[in-house]
């Protein structure tokens, strides 16, 4: 039996806040992302359509480039909301390679390693840890998505006559918003997936499956049905509907097609809560094993 | 300090998971110093361990630790540490991160966690493998960061689940040096151990428990002595055992006699240890048994296991 001396002194000290201790989780996962050289890889690669737009903006705010590549010919080529709109349709593309990548690395060797129990052990609550991760995720894809593309219209505002940015200030925002509705989108729904796969490899693929699978069930819904109503679950498209309407670009598709934007928003929110759902069911201190 | 600051108090506690019984009805007040939880596999130790962390929520019955509940986060878990039973580090990691970086997740400054890292390493003794990669741990090493991530942040209530697993005998002895200082510091050690000889080395009281229900729990010896219907039995040393046995199977309480291996003392084993004293006190008045040592034979773990879990680990 143990004489007690009650000597013990308990950790008193100042607590940070809890944004902090999040902040820590995200870090954590940058980290673990930022560690595989594929991720750096991907990174670079998605980078490189910036270059290449990046010219574009050039050539066309130059002169003597336009006149030198285009000979003159060149009246359709403007910088305008449907350019941003190409941008961002081809960072978005991007962006889902390396959610695909990442969000498994995120959440999956967590489970496979069952840390899950050390890390909510902490004043962490499982929305904290899903929120880190998710602040991991988003840094990411914020790199390839609506940073680039907002770094292009200021050189684009930079580059332009004075009126170009005051008329065109909406696009600004839209690309914004949009984009940060797709990687928010993105990073539920890779988080979700990948606590549900333990295995990263295949984890990735259903990501890309969960995306297109859903398409192609839509397409075909449209095509039985003969109604507009399968692109509901045509991601892409009303990704692409949606920001085509943010930046106020003409439209993209055949107006027999077209949804309209409630309905998207709808079934976006419907889609992230099955992704919470999913997420409320995994993240969990331990794993119960019936029968 | 009132009693419910110094106390983990289970209230009639039942957890569930889905139709699997985790624990049921427990009711359990639990004073500083070293708690062992007992039990076969499955038994539900686990289950009392991550409700007693705050992991899990109990499905009805409430629990206070030192006066915290967990809906009170911060406070809560930073009051206890909790070392796991599995190898779960997050992938990549060197020690000194796992250890830093759970400081941080407990919400101390940047100074603060890096001197709390530097002690809780010296501690279990792994400062100079602090800047190796987890992965790279020998099974003891990785017992010991997972050691020092608990107690880094100074909680008053330490859960560990199977701490001595994977250990050399050397690391063992440490580890319970450890656990003894800080029991005597009045901290709360609640351990999970299949390895009932260091159950009684290092309790102060044993929880029993088995299929979920609590068996029995209270200081070993107080547990064997309310386990009433199994004789207990006594070591007596002495010149004469056979006369010694004889005298004692005179009264009806004495069950079993066995002689030691050594001829020199006998096992009895008796239903009323009360009387069975008294007797003994008279024998050894009476001079005709000179008795050197009398000692109990199954006032251990071991034993109170056998009696009230039994080998195949259903109560009996």
């Amino acid at each position: 039996m143990s004489v007690f001396e009650h000597n013990y002194r308990a950790y008193t000290g100042k607590v940070t806040p809890l944004w902090k201790r999040i902040y820590v989780l995200a870090r954590y996962g940058c980290a673990e992302a930022w560690s595989s050289k594929i991720t750096i890889g991907l990174v670079t690669i998605s980078l490189l359509p910036f270059v290449v737009f990046l010219v574009l903006i050039y050539i066309a705010n130059n002169p003597i480039a336009r006149m030198l590549i285009f000979k003159g010919g060149a009246e359709g080529f403007a910088i305008d909301a449907r350019f941003f709109l190409t941008m961002l349709q081809v960072q978005s593309w991007f962006a889902l390679a390396l959610t695909s990548w990442v969000a498994p690395r995120l959440i999956s060797y967590d489970l496979a390693d069952n840390a899950l129990p050390i890390l909510l052990s902490h004043p962490i609550s499982r929305l904290g840890y899903v929120s880190g991760k998710f602040g991991a995720l988003f840094i990411f894809l914020s790199v390839v998505t609506w940073v680039p593309c907002l770094a292009l219209f200021a050189y684009q505002s930079y580059s332009s006559p004075q009126p170009w940015v005051a008329n065109n200030l909406p696009i600004a925002g839209g690309l914004l918003a949009g984009a940060v509705i797709w990687i928010a989108f993105l990073s539920i729904l890779g988080l979700a997936l990948s606590s549900w796969v333990k295995w990263r490899v295949v984890a990735t693929g259903t990501i890309f499956a969960a995306v297109f699978v859903p398409a192609g069930v839509g397409a075909i819904v449209s095509a039985i049905l003969r109604t507009r109503w399968g692109s509901l679950l045509n991601i892409p498209m009303m990704m692409s509907l949606l920001w085509q309407r943010l930046l106020g670009a003409p439209e993209i598709f055949r107006s027999r097609n077209s949804i309209p934007t409630t309905a998207i928003v709808i079934m976006l929110g419907l889609a992230c809560l099955l992704c919470a759902a999913m997420l409320n069911a995994r993240i969990r201190a331990r794993e119960v094993v019936r029968g | 300090m009132s009693d419910m600051h110094d106390r983990i108090i289970f209230e009639n506690v039942s957890k569930f998971y889905g139709e699997v019984l985790g624990v049921n009805r427990i009711s359990l007040t639990i004073p500083p110093g070293i708690t062992t939880l007992v039990g076969p596999n499955g038994s539900g130790k686990t289950t009392l361990m991550n409700l007693m962390t705050g992991l899990v929520q109990p499905s009805s019955g409430s629990i206070s630790v030192t006066g915290l509940s967990a809906s009170n986060a911060t406070d809560f878990f930073r009051s206890v540490g909790y070392c796991t039973q599995f190898d779960s580090f997050p992938r990549g990691i060197t020690g000194w991160q796992f250890i830093f970086d759970s400081l941080m997740l407990f919400g101390m400054s940047k100074s603060d966690a890096f001197r709390l890292t530097l002690e809780a390493l010296d501690r279990v003794q792994l400062r100079d493998a602090a800047g190796r990669q987890i992965a790279g741990y020998s099974k003891g090493m990785r017992q010991k960061i997972r050691l020092a991530q608990a107690i880094a942040h100074h909680p008053r209530v330490l859960v560990l689940d199977e701490p001595l697993n994977g250990l050399d005998p050397m690391a063992r002895a440490e580890s319970i040096a450890l656990f003894e200082e800080l029991g005597r510091q009045g901290m709360h050690l609640v351990i999970s151990s299949h390895i009932l000889d260091e159950v009684d080395r290092i309790s102060d009281r044993v929880v029993l428990i088995t299929g979920g229900y609590l068996i029995a729990e209270g200081n070993i010896h107080q547990v064997r002595q309310e386990v009433r219907d199994k004789p207990m039995q006594v070591l007596i040393r002495c010149d004469r055992p056979e006369l010694l046995a004889s005298k004692m199977f005179a009264v009806n309480h004495c069950v079993e006699a066995r002689l030691h291996a050594d001829g020199k003392g006998v096992f009895l084993r008796t239903g009323d240890v009360d009387q069975f004293y008294s007797l003994l006190n008279g024998i050894a008045i009476e001079g005709q048994v000179k008795i050197e040592a009398v000692a109990p034979a199954d006032d251990d773990a071991n034993a109170i296991y056998q009696y009230l879990i039994g080998s195949d680990g259903s109560a009996s």
